[in-house]
């Protein structure tokens, strides 16, 4: 079987970018809107945790998280062996639907969703005319760009490794922002990941903060000192103390903050903030979570 | 010999009486070297008895801070030993005992490590072997002591200065200390702020020592106050003692009198800000450039918000003349900060911003940068050059000055702010004055039109303080200050903006705004604490003139019949002088009966005919 093959005149070439620029259009509108509805609310109420607080208890932040940690992560590598674009999007509305359970702020996964779109959207332009083409394929061929025939096999294979990066982007609201930082990195701990690493994570999290404004600041003073960014000497030199200075402050401040830590009984070891515990409902729910992956993937090869 | 002991040798300074407590910490000889070599401490003998409130003051690098992180054991000594309940600090311990000390650090981003601020509390109870929700229970309680429950599951990183520095302390009150070490803990504070941190210090039973350039603060907290100068003990007196001997404190870099200058006759009593008023004054009738008529600076109905939707700044209507004098002035939170930043050009508001007549967009706002020139509250955040010189000469390179006359104008700018020599040196490596007048000299080297000077005299030593102040005075451009320091306002500015919750309320001179107590007490201005203190240590510095009789200590040569020599001895007088002194609490009458012994100038009095009694062995 040969591809098919359909002759289309090149001013059809203009019309392949927009569904793309439209939901990517939709979607930043979406963006300003949930910014500005945030900007409404106001600051919440610091006062009451996470975790126990009435908008974000769901399903996801009581689930152990241990369970949620294994059963999530499994799942996720179950959607990455996904080959059909109609599995896919299957794991795609299951994501949206754990997104809506988990209640995690919106933005934030949108956020996710942007940032992995423009990346992967590049997939969507390249793989239609780089896909080989295979018999059975469906070839469009603009006239005057013959050597550069618009496979939509390609298309599928793109559309369908876009969805499941944005299933799996999706599914990580649930899995990380559904619980505190420091009982996710605790929960990994408990799974033999070691927990030096954790601590690592929690104080490079805190102190990223410190270091971008202490960035900002240090940019902002030569900035206004007439500091404009090229490729000449002075430029470059300039650049180069900039971040010395930041590697020297960096390292500085590290040195007190072991020391802030070992002047409070620091020895080695972070206490752990919360005890987890195990129920028998957190099983069954990771048992059924693996089932539906295992479903996904039957009817993706099978179905 | 020194004025005020009659001692030439400082390790014979007579210690204050303690208080009858078992001691606490007790060193003998100890010394501490850098590995560099750089010797921190030597031959330093204290000891500090439970319930002691200790100020440990000095010139910046006098060992101050080494000697507190021995204390709490983070550097063990090279030399001498330490001792901490009458055993050597060290091995278990040790370990031990750092859960009884709380060591509170000058900036709380090095101490608040936790992911929120329950987390961060809770750390150190979890250390002392509590479970943890018991832990965070504790931590709870002890955020609510400190006015932060409302904030207890918030990252420290979305906290005010005051707020992260009130949540460190509450990290160490958790742990319940028997010793609490303060290492500046008022920097960068605002005066509301600061009055809420002594409140708490206030309620701490245990053992309190506390590092501060800040005087006045120091008075209201510690009774003792001990002195290092080049790593040695210099002085161990009194708190009252120490604040009313200006001589001393001058010559150890710590006199903050100067603040007092303006202010009338002690009959009257005064505050800060009355004498502030009084600077307020004296500034005004200085001559300084003539206002142009075209506005340097106009904004016309300016607002900012923040991409997280705070509404920073709020109808801004503003205009500042060429030449001026101008200080914003409200409480953490009102803007200011946003104001500068806008004014930089670094944030771009809605509404319109002319700078001298031109409007200011992203496009042209580096001729703005051109003419202005900025000096940050934490000035090591614009220093990044190895060399003080490449540092100055930074915003020359860039203007593309030929390297002779760049030369030329950093040796200028140098000498202006008294950092002439200093050229090869590490900006790093200065000390908190250096650096705050090697950021101004960046600044003043580009020659602005205007300075924007935040918190210009936060962090300083009042040595550093006055010299900047001195500096500032003779600046010939319109000056823009941000400070919470009435003092250095009504020094330094005729006009004063003052802001609320990102609005400018009032627009003042400064000597009206100084006078206007209700405007300070609403902007969180209003330093009472200081104000009462301040009045106190002025009565114990005052300097009269008064007759009365009292002995003091002499060498002279005199004789005693056919033997002619000279001694140390100790006689009477009675005869006129100028006497500094401090009056103990609660004397009404302005009598010096009690003070029997005393020093102070005796012009040609080696020739004054005199006698008196002495034993054999005291003679030479």
């Amino acid at each position: 079987m040969t591809p098919v093959v359909h002759q289309l005149p090149t001013a059809y070439l203009l019309l392949l970018p927009l569904p793309f620029l439209l939901f990517f259009g939709l979607l930043e509108a979406l963006r300003r809107w949930l910014r500005r509805g945030r900007a409404r609310q106001g600051e919440r109420d610091w006062s009451l945790p996470a975790l126990e607080s009435e908008p974000h208890d769901s399903l996801f932040s009581r689930w152990d998280v241990r369970c949620k940690l294994l059963s999530l992560l499994i799942y996720a590598f179950m959607i990455a062996a996904l080959q059909q674009l109609s599995s896919a999007l299957l794991a795609l509305l299951i994501s949206v639907l754990a997104l809506l359970l988990a209640r995690t702020p919106l933005h934030r996964a949108l956020m996710r969703f942007l940032a992995l779109g423009g990346f992967m959207g590049m997939f969507l332009v390249v793989m239609p005319f780089s896909a080989p083409a295979h018999p059975g394929d469906t070839l469009l061929v603009f006239h005057g760009l013959e050597s550069f025939p618009f496979n939509l096999r390609g298309l599928e294979l793109a559309a369908t490794l876009l969805t499941k990066g944005v299933a799996i982007a999706l599914l990580s609201e649930p899995l990380l922002g559904s619980a505190p930082l420091p009982v996710t990195l605790q929960g990994l701990s408990r799974l033999g990941v070691p927990a030096m690493g954790g601590q690592l994570v929690l104080l490079c999290h805190r102190y990223s903060h410190v270091f971008h404004a202490e960035a900002r600041r240090l940019a902002t003073g030569m900035q206004v000192r007439g500091f404009r960014q090229s490729t000449s000497l002075p430029a470059l030199r300039a650049m180069a103390n900039f971040l010395g200075m930041l590697l020297v402050r960096s390292f500085e401040r590290t040195e007190r903050v072991m020391d802030a830590m070992r002047a409070r009984g620091y020895q080695g070891r972070f206490p752990e903030t919360v005890e987890l515990k195990m129920r028998p409902g957190d099983l069954l729910l990771s048992i059924l979570w693996l089932i539906l992956g295992i479903g996904l993937l039957l009817a993706d090869r099978w179905g | 010999m020194n004025a005020y002991t009659g001692c030439d040798d400082m390790s014979e300074i007579k210690q204050q009486p303690r208080p009858e407590s078992p001691t606490l910490f007790r060193t003998e000889q100890l010394g501490f070297h850098y590995p560099d070599g750089t010797q921190a401490l030597l031959g330093i003998d204290l000891a500090i008895a439970t319930g002691e409130r200790i100020a440990l003051v000095g010139p910046n690098g006098s060992g101050k801070t080494t000697l507190v992180r021995q204390l709490c054991g983070l550097n063990a000594p090279t030399e001498g030993t330490l001792y901490y309940r009458g055993k050597p600090l060290s091995g278990a311990h040790l370990n031990a005992v750092r859960l009884q000390i709380g060591l509170l650090f000058q900036d709380p981003d090095d101490q608040l490590f936790g992911h929120t601020l329950v987390d961060d509390v809770a750390f150190g109870p979890c250390n002392q072997g509590l479970a943890s929700p018991t832990a965070r229970e504790l931590a709870l309680q002890t955020l609510q002591r400190v006015g932060l429950a409302h904030l207890a599951y918030k990252p420290p990183h979305q906290l005010s200065v005051g707020q992260q520095k009130r949540a460190a302390l509450a990290g160490l009150l958790a742990m319940n200390p028997e010793v609490l070490i303060l290492d500046e803990p008022t920097a960068n504070l605002d005066p509301r702020q600061e009055e809420l941190f002594l409140e708490l210090l206030r309620d701490f039973s245990g053992t309190l020592v506390c590092i501060s350039h800040d005087l006045i603060f120091l008075y209201e907290l510690c009774r003792r106050a001990v002195v290092l100068e080049k790593g040695r003990i210099h002085h161990d007196y009194s708190m009252a003692t120490l604040v009313s001997q200006r001589e001393a404190l001058r010559e150890h870099g710590l006199d903050f009198s100067f603040r007092f200058s303006s202010v009338p006759p002690p009959a009257t009593p005064t505050s800060p800000q009355s004498a502030a008023a009084a600077a307020a004054a004296t500034a005004a009738e200085k001559p300084g450039p003539e206002p142009s008529p075209t506005p340097l600076i106009t904004l016309r109905d300016y607002h900012f918000r923040y991409p997280d939707g705070t509404h920073a700044l709020r109808g801004i209507d503003l205009s500042l003349a060429e030449g001026g004098r101008v200080a914003v002035v409200g409480e953490n939170g009102a803007g200011k900060s946003t104001l500068i930043s806008c004014l930089l050009g670094l944030n771009q508001g809605e509404g319109s911003y002319h700078f001298a007549g031109r409007q200011v967009s992203r496009q042209n706002r580096g001729e703005l940068w051109r003419q202005m020139g900025v000096v940050f509250q934490e000035c090591a955040d614009q220093l990044f050059c190895p060399t003080v010189f490449e540092e100055v000469a930074f915003g020359l390179e860039q203007a593309g000055v030929p390297r002779p006359k760049r030369e030329e104008r950093v040796a200028q700018a140098l000498q202006q702010v008294c950092l002439d020599g200093f050229e090869q040196r590490v900006p790093l490596h200065l000390s908190g004055g250096e650096r705050k007048r090697l950021a101004l000299a960046c600044a003043l080297v580009l020659a602005p039109r205007m300075l924007i000077l935040d918190e210009p005299s936060a962090g300083l030593d009042p040595r550093g303080e006055e010299l900047l102040l001195e500096i500032l005075r003779g600046a010939e451009c319109t000056l823009l200050l941000v400070s919470q320091d009435m003092y250095v306002v009504g020094e330094l500015t005729t006009r004063t903006l003052v802001m609320h919750q990102g609005t400018l309320v009032e627009d003042l001179s400064t000597a009206a705004f100084l006078a206007e107590e209700r405007l300070a007490a609403v902007n969180g201005l209003a330093y009472s604490y200081r104000q009462r203190s301040s009045d106190a240590i002025r009565d114990l510095q005052h300097v009269h003139e008064h007759r009365h009789k009292h002995r003091h200590l002499h060498e002279h040569p005199h004789r005693h019949g056919e033997l002619a020599h000279s001694h140390l001895h100790e006689h009477e007088h009675d005869h006129d002088h100028r006497f500094l002194h401090a009056h103990e609490e609660g004397e009404q009458r302005h009598g010096h009966t009690a003070r029997l012994l005393h020093d102070h100038e005796h012009p040609d009095h080696e020739r004054e005919p005199h006698d008196h009694g002495h034993t054999t062995e005291r003679e030479p």
